[in-house]
């Protein structure tokens, strides 16, 4: 039996934006023109390529650059011990990582001190961002997080504070309301204790889009990005290259997948997953990093980081696809699993413990 | 069963889209019916839902491993003729072979040579439209199965989203029924309502309604609405029927309570039920089968390669069955 799979016109079907067949959003998305014209941000352009050296990328429009691979806060809460973590963060830095990612709510603050620890003395060396976590909340909310995450962190300031998990479809208009979290970017800004701000979320395009959509200043946003995402309701496709238009720092996540599935199935290898990633439209790669013996593997693939070729990275899409286009390898896509309790909680839905999936 | 509209009381029966047979307007889910305490239980439910004028029953290949299909069988026992007899199957994206290995069973359990409706079951993925349109795929042994006579007419489910929906019926096959969530909850959130229901009535599609009460009722529990506005809500839409999920007499009685003599809200109760669930539903709270794969049954899942939850009793009475039983 033909494998129905392999027909490139339903392909073409699927592919053609889950979006659009859904009707989100209907009303259309109106991009300003002052938006649209902003500097274009080279997202490609590497620098400090040397053989042994960690590459990086610029930072949207602005004059920052960032390595290649971030490290993931929330898998550094994972690691087995805190002597461990610090360990991993001494390490990262020492191989050339400079973007850290953390969240107000990973593991209920444990990642954001784990992280303060290891970057005591070091702090000038890491380009630090962590998450609000309002999930709907007022800004006063979101103000009083960032008290909270800067003493966890041990700094005075963040050089990148962005709304987490911008997953539910009323997030966007909850987050823009009179009141809302968007005010609280504004006063931060204003007051000096971040320098950039963006937003994140793991679900759906469509959302991504609804958040660009109120024309608000984003200096980044975050997404899943890998050869997965490319036939299944695609960031690449659909979000990337209007974040790119604008000048938007892309930052790519979930390069294995969230769990790395895909390795686990043999569907690709991690060496492959993770240079298709850093090879996108994006200013750095956050990766789960929960040991030393994971950091080592990573930065071993970052090193010297040559971007794949277009031809290489159509054909491990394409190699990809047929397990893709269902989701179960994007879990966080197509099941609640990855929704964070805090959220869940906000949008009156149950927890974990209740709705694994 | 068309007098039964002019006779007092009775439950109202409605055309089958372009077919001519009718249905009754309330129908007796499945589901709901294998979670009844003991085969006694549900075959007395099924028993006092004929007597009250249902005559639309709905089941399911992997409803509860079996055992809703088996209890149906064994309540309708004499009573075949007065029930318009609907099974799924649950092929999700697997083949037409596997597809009418699952009728004959259902055809067992069920006791009977032939089913009034058969429908694909759980179109929930994105890539679900086209496994079943390919080559040696589900839509295929519908074909077979109404050629030989074993089904009558033919359909499909789901619950996940529109658009999902919308690529099924786009991609023409000529489906007799299409099944999919109508509640005043849906009309604010990947609603089937405003985007898949008006393309079956154009087309002469039955619309089959489930989930009146958003699956697991939250909405009720919350407050929000009541049951009954709920469900009046549901049958007051243009389908063919609304099947409720009914575990016990009780839900059974009050349901066809609501469904006798029953009159459609006028639009603008409608519209007013949407509006006040407009907040609450925007997220999707209240209809968690849009959001979470806790609806998705396990054979979907399997097929799919998507992970099993072993937190649901359905799982574990699998799990156990394969393990080898008691």
């Amino acid at each position: 039996m033909n494998d129905p799979r392999e027909n490139p016109i339903q392909r073409g079907f699927d592919r053609r934006g889950f979006l659009q067949r859904a009707g989100w959003l209907s009303a259309g998305v109106a991009f300003s023109e002052s938006v649209l014209n902003a500097q274009t941000a080279r997202p490609l352009e590497l620098s400090n390529t040397g053989p042994d050296d960690i590459p990086r990328k610029p930072f949207g429009r602005t004059k920052e650059s960032l390595s290649v691979i971030g490290l993931g806060g929330f898998s550094l809460g994972s690691a087995p011990t805190q002597d461990e973590a610090i360990n991993i963060v001494h390490e990262a830095i020492d191989g050339g990582v400079t973007f850290f990612d953390n969240a107000w709510e990973y593991h209920d603050g444990k990642s954001e001190e784990w992280m303060g620890h290891g970057l005591k003395g070091r702090r000038d060396k890491v380009f630090l961002m962590t998450k609000v976590c309002t999930h709907g909340r007022d800004k006063k909310v979101g103000l009083r997080q960032l008290e909270e995450s800067l003493k966890r962190l041990q700094t005075d300031h963040l050089d990148l504070w962005q709304i987490h998990e911008c997953v539910y479809d009323n997030d966007p208009e909850r987050h823009f309301a009179k009141g809302g979290v968007i005010e609280a970017l504004d006063e931060a800004k204003k007051a000096g204790k971040v320098r950039y701000v963006g937003f994140t979320g793991h679900k759906n395009p469509a959302i991504h889009l609804k958040m660009l959509s109120y024309n608000y200043p984003f200096d980044s946003v975050q997404m899943p990005l890998n050869a997965f995402d490319a036939s299944y309701r695609s960031f690449q496709n659909q979000v990337l290259p209007e974040v790119n238009k604008r000048g938007i720092a892309a930052l790519g996540m979930k390069s294995l997948g969230g769990n790395g599935q895909p390795i686990i199935q043999g569907v690709a290898t991690v060496a492959e997953s993770l240079r298709y990633a850093m090879s996108l439209a994006v200013a750095t790669t956050i990766s789960g990093i929960d040991s030393l013996a994971v950091l080592h593997q990573n930065l071993a693939i970052a090193r010297g980081f040559k971007p794949m070729t277009a031809e290489a990275m159509k054909a491990f899409e394409k190699r990809c696809a047929a397990a893709a286009d269902d989701g179960h390898l994007e879990l966080y896509k197509s099941t609640m699993k990855y929704d964070g309790d805090l959220g869940r909680e906000q949008h009156g839905l149950p927890g974990h413990k209740e709705l694994p999936l | 069963m068309a007098e039964q509209n002019d006779s007092a009381g009775a439950i109202p029966q409605r055309q089958l889209g372009r077919t001519t047979v009718e249905v009754s307007a309330l129908g007796l889910g499945g589901h709901h019916l294998g979670d009844c305490k003991t085969l006694e239980e549900a075959s007395r439910l099924v028993h006092e839902a004929i007597d009250a004028g249902i005559t639309f029953f709905d089941n399911c290949w992997e409803y509860w491993n079996g055992r809703a299909e088996d209890w149906l069988g064994f309540a309708l026992q004499g009573r075949r003729d007065k029930a318009f007899l609907m099974t799924k199957v649950c092929t999700h994206g697997r083949g037409a072979d596997l597809a009418m290995t699952m009728l004959e069973e259902s055809l067992r359990r069920l006791q009977t040579d032939h089913l009034d409706l058969w429908q694909i079951h759980g179109v929930c993925f994105d890539n679900d439209p086209e496994l079943a349109y390919a080559k040696g795929g589900v839509l295929e042994a519908l074909d077979k199965a109404k050629k030989q006579g074993k089904v009558r007419f033919v359909g499909f489910t789901g619950h996940k989203d529109p658009s999902i929906h919308l690529d099924m019926i786009h991609r023409g096959y000529p489906f007799d029924t299409v099944q999919m969530p109508l509640n005043c909850l849906d009309a604010n959130f990947r609603s089937f309502e405003t985007q898949v229901l008006p393309e079956l009535n154009k087309r002469q599609i039955a619309a089959l309604g489930m989930k009146p009460m958003g699956g697991t009722a939250t909405a009720v529990k919350s407050s929000l609405v009541t049951a009954e506005e709920m469900l009046r809500y549901a049958m007051s839409l243009p389908v063919a029927t609304t099947i409720a999920g009914m575990d016990s007499l009780e839900v059974l009685r009050e349901n066809v309570r609501v469904a006798r003599d029953f009159k459609p809200l006028s639009s603008a109760q409608m519209q007013a039920l949407r509006d006040r669930c407009s907040q609450a539903a925007g997220d999707g709270r209240h209809e968690v089968y849009k959001l979470s794969l806790r609806f998705d049954n396990p054979q979907a899942r399997l097929s799919h390669g998507f992970p099993l939850d072993n937190t649901q009793k359905e799982v574990q009475e699998m799990l156990f069955n394969e393990a080898g039983g008691p």
